[in-house]
């Protein structure tokens, strides 16, 4: 099989956040964390960032809005022309 | 709480089955009876992942060995599965980055090269499924990436198998095709997917013992080891197994309604 994916990109940079049981954070925050970690683990700014998308569409805490890839390419503070989320 | 169980388990919760252990309890059921498998399999991997997550200082378990008799006396969760076959619960996040190999070669880290993905959705949920026990998307997700990168299993140095329970990582590698039907036990055998294994399998300690961040914590530490940069669990001369080339990694959804392979490869 030809493929014009094959052998084209490169996972190039990895957001690790504090991970275990780790109260009062909002699923937002890390969101946030985990994105933010990750353009600066690939040496990027996070102007460079150009397409952000979102995994599995859980519901967030009961007490916090939707998550979607909009609402946090927002507030990680880029405007990325390409924006996915996958259902659940 | 209510919402999480009509969304995902609509009137099923009315009769007790709800959440993903049921489920996937029910799958695993039907494997012990299609191709024999069962508990002394699982516990392989369950004890197997766990030898890596103690060389993680970041995964949940890195300071909690468990031996196959703390398998063995773990609590029931959903028979058959026990305390040690589910996965984690975790707080926190994670997250990659994408880009064309051609930007990747001025970046700060060795990128992990895309070299191969497939993916293939049997059913839409385990109602509805046709085989329980398998063949899952597995089987042609993995022959898709595999031919996409112009390899073989056997090119395949280590894999980061989605594990939300123990089976599942048996009946994804089972149906990927590194044994056949009811095998892996004796494919198992001799700490194969463990640190000095000849197949090293989630080399965090996985879904089961480093942390839960679904199909991120596979693809992240796929992407880690390939950049050389995983400490004391790094694949290579400190683990005594193959330095790697190609890694594979997958992904699951549903109660194995739904499947991804991706192969990654240094530069």
């Amino acid at each position: 099989m030809t493929s014009v994916l094959k052998d084209k990109y490169a996972i190039v940079g990895i957001g690790y956040t504090p991970q275990g049981r780790v109260p009062g954070r909002t699923s937002l925050s890390f969101h946030l964390e985990a994105s933010a970690n990750a353009i600066a683990d690939a040496g990027l700014q996070k102007r460079d960032v150009d397409g952000f998308i979102c995994y599995r569409h859980f519901p967030a805490a009961s007490d916090e809005n939707d998550l979607t890839p909009s609402r946090i390419a927002q507030h990680l503070g880029i405007s990325p022309t390409y924006i996915y989320q996958d259902a659940n | 709480m209510a919402t999480m169980l009509t969304a995902f388990s609509g009137d099923d919760a009315v009769f007790g089955h709800f959440g993903a252990t049921g489920g996937y309890a029910l799958a695993a059921r039907r494997a012990m009876y299609e191709f024999g498998t069962g508990p002394e399999t699982w516990k392989k991997i369950a004890v197997g992942q766990r030898k890596w997550a103690n060389l993680n200082p970041q995964a949940r378990m890195y300071t909690k060995p468990m031996t196959e008799a703390d398998y063995d006396n773990a609590k029931w969760v959903v028979e058959p599965f026990r305390l040690p076959d589910n996965c984690l619960i975790t707080d926190g996040g994670r997250a990659i980055i994408v880009t064309s190999v051609e930007r990747a070669r001025d970046l700060k880290q060795p990128p992990a090269v895309i070299m191969g993905m497939g993916q293939q959705h049997p059913s839409t949920e385990v109602a509805q499924s046709t085989w329980m026990a398998g063949p899952t998307g597995a089987e042609k997700a993995g022959a898709m990436a595999l031919s996409m990168a112009g390899v073989t299993l056997d090119d395949v140095d280590a894999c980061q198998i989605y594990d939300c329970f123990t089976y599942t990582v048996e009946i994804t590698l089972q149906d990927y095709g590194f044994f056949r039907p009811g095998e892996g036990r004796d494919w198992l055998e001799g700490g194969t997917i463990e640190p000095g294994g000849r197949t090293p399998v989630n080399t965090s300690g996985g879904l089961l013992s480093e942390a839960y961040f679904m199909g991120l914590t596979p693809i992240s530490e796929g992407a880690m080891q390939i950049m050389g940069r995983c400490g004391q669990r790094q694949l290579g001369p400190v683990t005594h197994t193959k330095r790697p080339e190609i890694i594979l990694c997958s992904d699951n959804g549903g109660v194995l309604q739904s499947h991804s392979c991706i192969l990654l490869r240094r530069l």
